[in-house]
């Protein structure tokens, strides 16, 4: 249906997709997943037009689109693009979102296509909603509309780029719920997300996408419980996750935990677990390190792996200095508290790097 | 919403009350109606060298500023456009006196008792008629020059000057010029109105007797002649430009204007004297001076009549620029959205050129360089001028609005399958709309106000109008409190058609019936 050959994008000088090859076939319901900045969303982008390719060949239905000549505007109507930000029209109400293309591009009568809204409207769940204006509706809410949108130009192939990134996090069920009804239903799609859990949901493939090329494609059981590469597998084990700085003594604690507490809910980290976080970062760094080093240059990172259910936080820092080595007891009544929330402390030094300790939390 | 606007227009409208009564009470203090003996008043200076250090008044483009300075050692001169508004600074006492010539001493002396003047002449100024320094002008600054001279030896133009001196209005006949023969051709005369009783405005007809002059020699010579009024310092650029065949305004012939034009011989020689304020003025009551004010504003010689071809004049003027330029400029944009960096730096340079230079800059370019031969009319003219601007700003306005909306709209668009027109017509336009709607109603009303310049390009706008019956009244505040009052219903309506068109195409404020016309939804 959709295929890939030795596509490249490059922005001026810099290739973000060096070469990308990959057979997309109907009924595929493709996770695209890898680190920020491999060119997940670009892959789309190419695939739609909405930014040409710099070489190589697609072809969507045995056409090559990168041929001149080629209509690119009938060729995007067989494939329904959701974006991040919905980009709903904002001087339409939903229905006429919903209505305007099919009724001017494929000449479907007002009726019909206003018919056939209601009916998406339903699928979404928003039927009440037809008249109201998208700024009156909240972000889930638009993404479903914007779905629907999609939907209603009956496209081949519908492809989803982030669409639960700009959500709060108590509204990407509802557009999740309406991705995964599309999946169930057997619908072509490719999808773009940071969102693992989703990626689970719906997905039957996978691409994994990292160093400009699609690194490893396979079955989303595949992927997920048994993947054949290095980075891959480190990918959809571990979650690197948050990692902060700490560049002066007045450092915004409350800020951080703030912070921290945001990341944990976002990536439902149990509530025991994300306390601990906060503690054994507060403990090592305000209490401990802060008071001593020179020339604050904290460095912390904590990674969470959902999988197996652990924390790791890396903390780094120039000075040559042991945590268990505070001297008075104040700072050790906090190393005790540290050892007590920490299955184990690993203090390592190396002139170039400075001193790192690694903590492990389950 | 509705309710609020309408408490919005009231307060406006008590506010703008509010103001004009204070000026009316102020104007009431200097108002003094004309009185009936018109016999010598005694000045409050009784001889030049009182005027040393006090301020005297002389017109822009004069040459009452040299002899002001030579017969009044240690005077400052202050320039005014206009000579009613001379009179006007001495009244409010911004003046100490005004240079002017003995006939409208006379003439000012009649309509207000206010008014006197210091009886040593500060010298004599020859005014004489202007041609252009061409063939033609040279031609008829002679033909000119001889009836001059053989109306002064038959004794006929002592004659003429007595009757316009007169200071009943029902003793100055005018020829019927408009059946002239004109065997030779029509010539064009221009002048500015607001000078009796050379040249000034009469039941809306310019009379006066530099008029009556230029008459008289075009039906001798077999010529058709067509009046013209325009500002008295747009008359110099007027005759160099051969925008006119002659011109005359009380203007003083020097050397150094004769390197511009051809002079013809004097048509009167003319004794100037410094007007200063009467000591014994008195003033009116505030309601006798009110009513008196109003009918010679608006009733007397029927007045209004001139206010009302004002209004339609500039109406007519802001209405054709809002509707042009409005298409230049949306045409303007549309040309640079696909015309890549040519047209858009060509078009930038055009709009930096002409929002760069004053309104009145570019409309006397327009009327005198760039249409300088050409047969276009003033109100042509600032219908063009007036379209430059305003295009300039709706091209702003659309440029601005469209990067206002944000561009997942137009990609939003693009992927559903719609193309470039498509999508800036149907997605874009609509709502860069919203963005720009509010300036391009206030853009209309800056509009209106700026056509108030046209004056200088022989346009009688309400403007002109204004100062035209201002000059005969010899009042600033009535006239001008009337014509800004007609400025501000002008601007309301204008501002009110564009509300009800901008409400008419607002997506949002459609009604359900409107959205789902068509539909049947069960």
């Amino acid at each position: 249906m959709i295929e890939f050959r030795h596509m490249q994008k490059a922005f001026g000088t810099s290739v973000v997709l060096k070469d990308i090859n990959a057979t997309v076939n109907e009924g595929d319901s493709i996770a695209v997943i890898g680190p920020s900045g491999t060119g997940k969303s670009t892959l789309l982008r190419c695939l739609t037009y909405l930014d040409p390719p710099t070489g190589g060949q697609i072809f969507v239905d045995g056409e090559d689109i990168t041929a001149p000549g080629c209509n690119i505007y009938k060729v995007r109507q067989k494939m329904g693009m959701v974006f991040q930000s919905y980009n709903l029209f904002g001087h339409m109400t939903v229905i006429e979102n919903i209505m305007y293309a099919p009724v001017k591009l494929l000449g479907m009568s007002r009726q019909d296509a206003y018919d056939r809204g209601v009916e998406l409207l339903k699928k979404v769940g928003l039927a009440d909603r037809t008249l109201k204006y998208p700024e009156a509706l909240s972000g889930g809410q638009k993404q479903r509309v914007a779905i629907a949108r999609t939907l209603a130009m009956d496209p081949e192939i519908i492809l989803f780029d982030e669409p639960t990134s700009a959500l709060d996090p108590t509204m990407t069920g509802e557009v999740e719920a309406v991705i995964e009804d599309l999946a169930r239903a057997g619908k072509t799609m490719m999808i773009v997300t940071h969102e693992m859990n989703l990626a689970k949901r719906v997905a039957n493939r996978v691409f994994y996408m990292d160093e400009g090329i699609i690194y490893e494609d396979g079955p989303a059981d595949q992927i997920f419980n048994d993947p054949q590469r290095e980075k891959t597998s480190r990918f959809v084990r571990k979650l690197k996750v948050l990692e902060f700085n700490i560049d002066s003594h007045g450092f915004d604690f409350v800020g951080a935990s703030t912070e921290i507490d945001r990341y944990c809910f976002k990536n439902h980290i149990p509530l025991k677990t994300s306390n601990k976080i906060r503690s054994v970062i507060e403990e090592l760094c305000v209490q401990i390190l802060l008071p001593v080093v020179k020339d604050p240059g904290i460095n912390v990172c904590v990674e969470y792996s959902e999988e197996e259910e652990y924390t790791i936080i890396t903390v780094k820092y120039p000075d040559r200095f042991r945590p268990e080595d505070s001297g008075d007891s104040g700072e050790d009544l906090s190393y005790r508290l540290l050892k007590a929330n920490t299955e184990s402390i690993d203090y390592s030094y190396d002139e170039a790097e400075g001193s790192t300790i690694v903590m492990k939390l389950r | 919403m509705r309710k609020r606007n309408k408490l919005k227009i009231h307060s406006g409208l008590a506010i703008t009350l509010a103001i004009l009564m204070s000026f009316i009470g102020i104007s009431g203090v200097f108002v003094t109606a004309a009185s009936e003996d018109g016999g010598t008043r005694v000045p409050v200076y009784k001889n030049l060298e009182e005027l040393s250090g006090k301020r005297v008044g002389v017109q822009v483009g004069s040459v009452f500023d040299k002899i002001v300075e030579e017969a009044i050692p240690g005077a400052s001169v202050e320039y005014y456009s206009t000579f009613p508004d001379e009179i006007n600074a001495l009244k409010a006492s911004k003046l100490e006196g005004v240079a002017c010539v003995e006939s409208v001493i006379i003439q000012l002396q009649a309509q207000d008792d206010s008014i006197a003047y210091i009886e040593e002449p500060i010298g004599a100024v020859p005014l004489g008629f202007l041609f252009p320094k061409n063939e033609k002008g040279k031609k008829l600054a002679d033909q000119m020059s001889e009836f001059l001279t053989n109306m002064r030896e038959s004794g006929e133009m002592d004659r003429l000057m007595a009757v316009w001196n007169e200071t009943d209005e029902s003793l100055k006949p005018i020829e019927d010029y408009k059946s002239l023969p004109a065997e030779n051709g029509t010539l064009t005369f221009v002048t500015e109105g607001t000078f009796p009783p050379f040249d000034y405005f009469r039941e809306g007809e310019l009379v006066g007797y530099d008029v009556d002059v230029a008459i008289r020699f075009c039906k001798e010579y077999g010529y058709g002649i067509e009046l013209k009024d325009m500002n008295f310092d747009a008359l110099m650029p007027a005759v160099q430009s051969g925008k006119c065949d002659f011109a005359a305004s009380g203007i003083a012939i020097t050397e150094e204007r004769k390197e511009k034009v051809y002079f013809s011989e004097p048509d009167y020689y003319q004794d100037a004297y410094v007007v200063v304020l009467a000591a014994d003025r008195s003033g009116g009551s505030f309601i006798s001076s009110l009513k008196d004010s109003f009918n010679r504003t608006f009733i007397k010689e029927h007045r209004y009549r001139l206010f009302l071809k004002g209004i339609w004049v500039t109406l007519a003027i802001t209405v054709m620029s809002i509707i042009f330029g409005t298409l230049l400029g949306f045409i303007l944009y549309m040309w640079c959205r696909k015309g890549g960096k040519p047209a858009n730096a060509i078009t930038r340079f055009c709009i930096w050129l002409v929002q760069g230079m004053p309104a009145i800059v570019l409309l006397m370019i327009l009327y005198y360089v760039v249409f300088g031969k050409a047969d276009i009319g003033g109100i042509g003219v600032a219908v063009i001028g007036f379209t430059m601007t305003f295009a300039a700003s709706v091209y702003s306005m659309i440029l601005s609005g469209v990067r206002a909306v944000d561009f997942g709209q137009t990609e939003a668009s693009y992927a559903l399958g719609f193309n470039d027109t498509q999508t800036f017509f149907g997605i874009i336009l609509p709502q860069a709309a919203r963005h720009f709607m509010p300036t391009f109603k206030a853009e209309i009303v800056t509009l209106i106000k700026a056509t108030a310049v046209v004056g200088y390009i022989a346009v009688q706008d309400l403007t002109k109008m204004g100062d035209i019956v201002r000059s005969s009244t010899y009042e600033a505040f009535f006239p001008l409190i009337a014509v800004a009052v007609m400025y501000f219903v002008l601007a309301g309506l204008l501002k009110l058609v564009a509300n009800k068109l901008t409400a008419s195409v607002d997506p949002e404020k459609r009604s359900e019936e409107k959205i789902l016309k068509g539909i049947k939804t069960k």
